[in-house]
């Protein structure tokens, strides 16, 4: 299979402080992955790396062969060919709503990239027909909630028909319904030449949104496999601190045992 | 005054400042007068006519501008009381009493004189004080029916394609859109610390407070923006901005921009 | 209402529509674009690419901080405009751009100022409050530690000087338009004040209250900056950087190779600055008679003449007498008739203002070139 991105012992600090440390792993095309870790454990940092917004200090990443560095991509052709290719989707969707409506949000990428002013209209209405929000094509992103906030980010990177999909945190803070829908998603957006990489410390959708989970910790990869090899190993999850355990009550008895809230109901015998 | 505290006040200016906000998008989708024109002619229109208030020099001549206007927000479907509310009482209570005393120290031949305290108000005095007010509630009601009955959106939109510089134009908007956020923001650190609070703070502790709110609000203020930047690169920005513009003249635009600009001329070359 | 007190004596800042005459206005929106298009220029040298979002938030900051009411001693309240922590934070350019943009956005959407004095608004408060609280701050806190109480201070003095210099260039604003715009009875016909009433009045609210908010405000935040987030007050060449990355970027500060250039700015400025003073020094140009002059039935024709046929005032208004101290000495006849033109008289007023600006800008880079190079820490 070919491959998509290939990191070869990358380090990375922020000031003074280290976030990467010695990370390697290769993606290939048509993975579905989970970069599993906790707050800090610095996945949010690799995929802005694997979006070339980040620049390691040490270390290679390369996406289809073609080097990442500051500059290559400082290169117009090789620049816009990236930007359209990959698409990363944030945590916070506020820092992503930047423009003053939704459909102008949605026409930023596809502007950006120069392409035509009748293609882009285009495009993007039959975009956020596809997402269901034609009706806050006007609307500006104050007025949206979570939920929609959530659905016109993803828009406004999929109106780029890119092949790799680098999803942060993509069902924090919403409710299960919204979460749900989101997994559906990721699980429909598939085919061949397409790569989903999502990371997430919610261990309940992992095995519905992968195939393969990296677990980071302190900034390096310290596990990789299936997510039922992953989810089964309680030693490891402790140690990426994913899951924890505490005193708590169920069945009418208070016990402690290493669990996960959202985890499935789960018996045991006391 | 300061039985309220600082912290509920600043609140209060702050849920201002988002109503004022929601008010000014639902009159703009209305179907009014000004919101059948295209929005450039809406802007160089009141611009036009904000002009020729202070370009005329006498008192006709500006009276007829604001009856041009309050006609005009009639048409749009803004309402008069809103209008009262919003700008007329407050420039009253504002320009107006600044104009009080040039009634008095306005050299001049004596209108009148108050008997007890042998000031005398002068003619001049009460020209330029009418004068002054007028014409600034006549500027405020003709700006104000312009941003309640058009888009902020359609605004800069429409300042863009009369050459402000896209730069410019993107700032204004990134500014407007990320001011709700930090509104916000403050509102629920403010909110936050009011419910903490055990009694009544003094002044130097109040003082501290606005100043670590304004501290942890810059804070925040720089990351978001930041973010912002990463947000943008990766979705390809380079530096130049392009902004999709699809507005379209009408002959009714022709119209109106005609007829703006010619009330304009016509009032101005009477009241010179 | 019972906010009106002390919201009003720092809302008079923004001047609303109506208040500065037609002239007025172009002159000032001049001086404003000349600044806008500098700071532009260099911020984007500056920064690059992040210019647009970093001056954008921190113009939502200092549109949301102008919103605190900030307690004071004596138990009222004033605003801050925020132009201190600006200036500090993102240098004299970067600052004059945001304070600009919040000022267009109080202006257009809430209605705090006019449309047609937004010029003059932002020339007052972005331009020349950015420029005095950076030169003062840099002044004061010269080669302190940056987690030092001497910058603190220098905040505090800065945010203060720069609203009261603010204060001040709108105080005169105001004072000249009764004695330059009056119809032929004499009524002014737009703010009403002379210089002798406008400059106290706009001075005693500024110097007590709205200054010492913008102080409080400077100073606290500084302090807290200190603690919590040292970075910040490097300055806008500390925000250049993104994390990670460097930015291979030769025009950040002041190389020596580049004297030449600005040998010329220098002269270029000081030209401009001193041409019109010169000519005005030489004559006495339309619009600043002397008393005599007034009085004399002979000059008063002329004048008359001169003013498209609108009679000088039966008495001389008050701000003249203080004016006529300024400008002296009658025109030589050979004179030629142009230089009594209005027109000509503002062709002045531009080049002084644009030479200003240009000498303003040049301080700075002096003042933030020559103390903080060599302290930075790490």
């Amino acid at each position: 299979m070919a491959s998509t991105f290939e990191v070869q012992n990358i380090s990375f600090s922020y000031e003074a402080i280290p976030a990467i440390r010695g990370l390697t792993l290769h993606i290939a095309e048509g993975d579905r992955i989970a970069l599993l870790g906790a707050n800090g454990s610095g996945k949010s940092t690799l995929l802005r790396i694997l979006d070339a917004l980040y620049f390691p200090s040490a270390g290679t990443v390369t996406f289809k062969g073609d080097a990442l560095t500051e500059k290559h991509l400082q290169q117009d052709e090789f620049f816009l060919n990236f930007r359209r290719r990959v698409a990363l989707v944030f945590q916070n969707p506020d820092v992503q709503l930047f423009n003053p409506t939704v459909f102008d949000e949605v026409a930023y990428g596809p502007l950006q990239l120069q392409w035509s002013k009748e293609e882009v209209i285009r495009r993007v209405d039959e975009m956020l027909h596809v997402m269901s929000i034609s009706h806050l094509r006007d609307r500006p992103p104050y007025r949206l909630s979570l939920g929609e906030k959530k659905r016109v980010a993803l828009a406004s990177v999929l109106v780029l028909d890119p092949e790799v999909l680098l999803l942060d945190e993509p069902t924090a803070t919403l409710d299960p319904k919204s979460q749900s829908q989101v997994v559906d998603f990721i699980q429909q957006w598939k085919g061949t030449a397409r790569t989903v990489i999502t990371a997430t410390h919610q261990l309940e959708i992992v095995e519905d949104i992968a195939d393969r989970v990296f677990v980071l910790e302190a900034g390096t990869v310290i596990a990789e496999g299936t997510p039922s090899e992953i989810l089964s190993d309680t030693g490891l999850l402790l140690r990426a601190n994913l899951i924890h355990v505490h005193r708590h009550s169920h069945g009418g008895v208070v016990h402690s045992h290493p669990h996960f809230h959202g985890q499935p109901r789960h018996e045991h015998e006391h | 005054m300061s039985r309220h505290s600082f912290l509920e006040r600043t609140l209060r200016g702050f849920t201002r400042a988002v109503s004022k906000a929601l008010q000014s998008e639902h009159a703009a989708s209305q179907p009014g007068l000004l919101q059948q024109l295209d929005p450039r002619v809406r802007v160089i229109g009141i611009l036009a006519l904000v002009i020729a208030v202070i370009l005329c020099r006498r008192l006709e001549a500006i009276a007829a501008i604001l009856l041009i206007a309050i006609t005009i927000a009639v048409a749009s479907r803004v309402s008069i009381a809103s209008l009262a509310v919003r700008v007329w009482l407050v420039v009253l209570g504002f320009s107006g009493v600044i104009a009080l005393p040039a009634l008095f120290i306005t050299p001049g031949e004596p209108l009148f004189t108050l008997p007890a305290l042998h000031l005398s108000i002068s003619v001049q005095g009460v020209r330029t004080a009418v004068l002054l007010v007028l014409r600034v509630e006549t500027a405020a009601t003709l700006t104000t029916v312009l941003v309640l009955s058009t888009a902020w959106t359609h605004i800069l939109k429409a300042l863009r394609s009369l050459h402000l510089p896209a730069e410019i134009v993107t700032m204004l908007a990134m500014t407007h859109r990320y001011v709700f956020l930090l509104i916000e923001t403050a509102n629920q650190m403010f909110e936050s610390r009011q419910s903490r609070a055990v009694g009544v703070l003094s002044g130097s502790e109040q003082r501290k407070m606005a100043a670590r709110t304004a501290g942890v609000l810059l804070s925040k203020s720089i990351e978001l923006s930041q973010e912002v930047y990463l947000a943008m690169l990766s979705r390809g920005f380079r530096g130049e901005v392009r902004v999709l513009t699809d507005f379209r003249f009408k002959p009714r635009d022709y119209a109106g921009l005609t007829v703006f600009l010619f009330t304009g001329c016509l009032v101005v070359w009477m009241g010179r | 209402m019972e906010e009106a007190n002390p919201v009003e004596i720092d809302e008079i800042m923004h001047i609303p529509d109506g208040y500065l005459s037609p002239s007025t206005c172009a002159t000032f929106y001049l001086f404003a674009a000349t600044g806008w298009y500098a700071a532009l220029k260099r911020i984007k040298r500056l920064l690059a690419t992040r210019a647009i979002p970093l001056i954008s938030v921190f113009a939502a900051f200092s549109f949301v901080v102008m919103m605190f009411n900030v307690p004071l001693p004596g138990g009222t309240t004033g605003h801050a405009v925020g132009v201190g922590i600006a200036a500090i934070v993102l240098g004299p350019w970067g600052s004059i751009l945001a304070i600009s943009i919040a000022l267009a956005i109080q202006a257009l959407f809430f209605g705090d100022g006019g449309i047609t004095t937004l010029g003059a608004n932002c020339f007052n408060m972005a331009i020349v409050g950015s420029f005095t609280a950076y030169v003062v701050y840099r002044m004061i806190a010269a080669h302190s530690n940056l987690e030092s109480r001497r910058r603190v201070l220098a905040a505090a003095v800065a945010g203060y000087v720069a609203i009261n210099a603010s204060a001040f260039v709108t105080a005169v604003e105001l004072g000249i338009q009764p004695v330059l715009f009056h119809d032929a009875s004499g009524t002014p016909l737009y703010a009403p004040y002379p210089l002798h009433v406008a400059i106290p009045a706009m001075m005693i609210g500024h110097l007590t209250f709205a200054g010492l908010a913008e102080a409080a405000i400077s100073a606290g935040m500084v302090s807290y900056l200190q603690r919590a987030d040292l970075g910040l007050l490097r300055g806008v060449s500390g925000l250049a950087q993104a994390p990670g990355t460097i930015v291979a970027d030769a025009s950040l500060g002041d190389s020596p190779g580049r004297l030449s250039p600005r040998r010329l700015w220098w002269a270029v400025a000081l030209l401009m600055l001193f041409t019109p003073l010169g000519i005005l020094a030489a004559g006495t140009a339309w619009g600043e008679w002397s008393s005599a002059d007034l009085m004399n039935p002979h000059t008063r024709e002329q004048i008359g003449a001169a003013s498209g046929n609108h009679a000088p005032p039966s008495s001389v208004p008050v701000g003249i007498e203080k004016l006529s101290t300024v400008w002296t000495a009658p025109f030589p006849g050979y004179a030629p008739r142009f230089i009594k033109s209005p027109a000509f008289g503002y062709l002045l007023s531009a080049m002084f203002g644009v030479g200003f600006m240009v000498l303003a800008s040049l301080v700075a880079r002096v003042a933030g070139g020559k103390w903080p190079r060599r302290n930075l820490h790490p």
